[in-house]
């Protein structure tokens, strides 16, 4: 909290919006934010609270710059659920025990860069089921789950920077 | 202790998601979505604040312009439509038949305030509303072709299907007298379409356009909406045909909403004869 989580945490969100409405590359890139916001939340916050934060989260892109409620929220929930397993897994369960944070500086990008990986992909597989998958070539689906993938991780880089602490291990 | 302790918040932690998740998909799935009233609240909010960013970059390309040439082309189509209604009907009794005419529809100019273009299911936001007389399941076109169709109203606003949706299908026809087939958006492209299920036995070449059937109680007939591209087949049975549109979604603005004022007792009629 020492950053203002929270003012940076809804700067975020905003801009995912303004994202969604206004930065249109190509039917093959989903870029979103939402994931690595999850990722970043404090590790102390429970997860039913982030559940909650989740969906809040979600609703609020999907009504105000999505147009089709629930599609962020569904493919986000999911993140929030694993959102302390996933911590666990790749920072070991000390973090989450000792109510650190976790941060590139702290553990290098190699380890987050994997981290944003789990989430990007658990939240992209959902999306793109919910945005009509089944309707469109697997080759399509395919392509547009990796470029995504890739946009979602190098999105995630500068957001998780400033989400997380700067103290070094 | 300490275990139970671990296996409540599990189930805890598990109820809630399963509680939100269906909450979500129950939106993301219901038809009904766009008619809830904070939807609506949304709606307006969205093209209050999309809207007038937008508005913003269209006073840069000439907006005033634009107007005119909206309500000039507005003008032309009322024109236009009148006297293909009135070749429609020469023809019709040059061939002796006597049909009722029940399909009149009504148009309206509107202007679109956001559209969504990036996304499986895409959506615009009309500056019109149920007070300027837009009422659900309006087609929404221009001269160059179909761009969506009403959803959802609110006083001042619409909410719309883009064509460029995962669930938007519509009745199109090859040439104005060829085979008809439905036209989906091919999900790629703005201006890419797949005509389907067209038999084998009619032909067609590259450039072709394609029409609006008007076998659909939204859309009147002969709406150009594309060109012809490359063909495939398809289980050996149906040709596939890719679509240029000829309507630019990038650079819509100006539509006109089409009603047909015979709707209803048409939908009636097939309720009742519906087995």
């Amino acid at each position: 909290m020492k950053k203002n989580f929270i003012l940076l945490y809804v700067l975020l969100v905003a801009a995912q919006m303004l994202i969604c409405n206004y930065l249109h590359l190509t039917s093959y890139v989903q870029l979103s934010l939402l994931p690595a916001l999850i990722l970043c939340l404090p590790t102390r916050v429970r997860t039913s609270v982030a559940l909650l934060i989740a969906f809040a989260t979600g609703m609020a892109v999907d009504l105000i710059a999505e147009g089709a409620p629930g599609i962020n929220t569904v493919a986000l929930l999911p993140v929030a659920l694993l959102r302390r397993t996933v911590c666990d897994f790749i920072f070991g369960e000390e973090l989450v025990l000792r109510g650190e944070e976790f941060s590139i500086r702290k553990y290098g990008l190699p380890k987050v860069l994997f981290a944003l990986f789990l989430v990007q992909a658990l939240f992209l597989l959902i999306y793109l089921w919910a945005d009509g998958a089944g309707t469109r070539p697997f080759l399509f689906n395919l392509i547009r789950f990796g470029a995504s993938l890739a946009a979602g991780m190098l999105l995630g880089i500068p957001v998780t920077d400033m989400l997380t602490p700067d103290d070094r291990k | 202790m300490r275990k139970t302790g671990k296996i409540v918040t599990l189930l805890v932690n598990a109820a809630i998601f399963i509680i939100l998740e269906i909450a979500a998909l129950g939106m993301l799935r219901s038809d009904r979505a766009q008619d809830f009233f904070v939807s609506k609240g949304v709606h307006a909010f969205m093209a209050k604040v999309w809207g007038g960013t937008e508005a913003v970059k269209h006073y840069f390309s000439l907006r005033q312009v634009n107007e005119e040439l909206s309500a000039e082309n507005f003008a032309l189509n009322q024109e236009l439509m009148a006297w293909r209604h009135e070749a429609e009907t020469a023809k019709r009794d040059s061939i002796a038949r006597s049909f009722t005419d029940i399909g009149e529809f009504h148009y309206m100019p509107a202007t679109i305030v956001k559209i969504s273009r990036n996304k499986q299911h895409n959506y615009l936001i009309i500056g019109q509303g149920s007070e300027d007389g837009v009422v659900p399941h309006s087609g929404i076109i221009t001269s160059e072709g179909v761009v969506g169709i009403v959803d959802a109203v609110s006083k001042h606003y619409a909410y719309a299907i883009s064509f460029m949706n995962t669930d938007f299908s519509l009745s199109a026809r090859l040439g104005r007298e060829g085979a008809v087939g439905p036209l989906v958006w091919d999900g790629k492209t703005s201006g890419g379409a797949i005509l389907k299920e067209i038999p084998l036995q009619y032909r067609f070449a590259p450039g072709d356009t394609v029409y609006t059937s008007g076998y659909s109680s939204i859309f009147p007939a002969d709406i150009p909406i594309g060109l012809t591209g490359d063909s495939r087949i398809v289980n050996g049975a149906t040709y596939e045909i890719n679509i240029r549109l000829l309507q630019d979604f990038g650079a819509v603005r100006y539509v006109t909403l089409v009603n047909n004022v015979g709707r209803q007792e048409i939908e009636s009629l097939e309720e009742e004869a519906a087995p």
